[in-house]
């Protein structure tokens, strides 16, 4: 039986939506979905190499921003790059950086992103996947 | 099963995820069950009360045959047969 195909537009930078992302990821990791994550704008300044493991921002009740982080920790809930990393080990996960939103964030080549980032590409890749998935999301 | 049943039972592999919570004991699971030969036996064991739930539909998907749940103190075992 074919895998099902979830499709991933992650437009946000943020570690609270790239960590529900990592989550959603394990998901899918879990049921053997073949995953195609489409690194969009925002997004695309926390898979810089320089940024992946500083950037602290929220996106959500960013009051309770400390309170958050601490939580992740305490809980040990691994940072979302691992949690993607260990999605991409279980199952087939293919992460495109959108050329457009690579050159927002001064990322001109494949080598300026972290190494979970397969290739850089276009949004008519994008369209074709989302139109081939069984799952949409967009984060 | 029930749960004397479940108790009782012979454990081929055990899972120990106590440690993570959503989705870690759930991949814990998936790494562990290509460890095992088609009849065995696994449980996980996890303190986690979303992976109670989602085991039995991850079986239900996989073609894997969810035995049951036995809830000890602040955890839970739950039982699968690959």
């Amino acid at each position: 039986m074919e895998n099902k195909k979830l499709c991933l537009a992650l437009f946000s930078g943020s570690v609270d939506k790239l960590t529900a992302a990592g989550v959603i990821l394990g998901g899918a990791a879990a049921e053997d979905m073949d995953v195609e994550i489409y690194v969009l704008l925002q997004a695309a300044f926390a898979f810089k190499k320089e940024n992946a493991l500083t950037n602290d921002r929220v996106a959500e009740i960013t009051d309770k921003k400390d309170e958050f982080l601490a939580s992740l920790k305490r809980l040990e809930a691994p940072h979302w790059t691992e949690a993607f990393k260990t999605a991409k080990e279980m199952t087939n996960v293919k992460i495109h950086i959108c050329g457009f939103a690579g050159k927002v964030w001064n990322g001109f080549k494949l080598d300026d992103f972290i190494d979970l980032a397969d290739d850089i590409c276009g949004i008519g890749e994008y369209m074709t996947s989302a139109e081939e998935a069984d799952i949409n999301l967009f984060i | 099963m029930t749960t004397e049943e479940l108790t009782a039972i012979k454990v081929d592999k055990s899972v120990d995820a106590r440690g993570t919570s959503c989705p870690g004991p759930l991949l814990a699971a998936k790494k562990a069950i290509g460890q095992i030969e088609k009849g065995q036996v696994m449980e996980v064991l996890s303190a986690d009360e979303g992976t109670r739930r989602d085991i039995p539909k991850w079986c239900n998907k996989k073609g894997f045959e969810y035995l049951g749940t036995v809830e000890e103190s602040g955890f839970f075992k739950i039982f699968l047969r690959k």
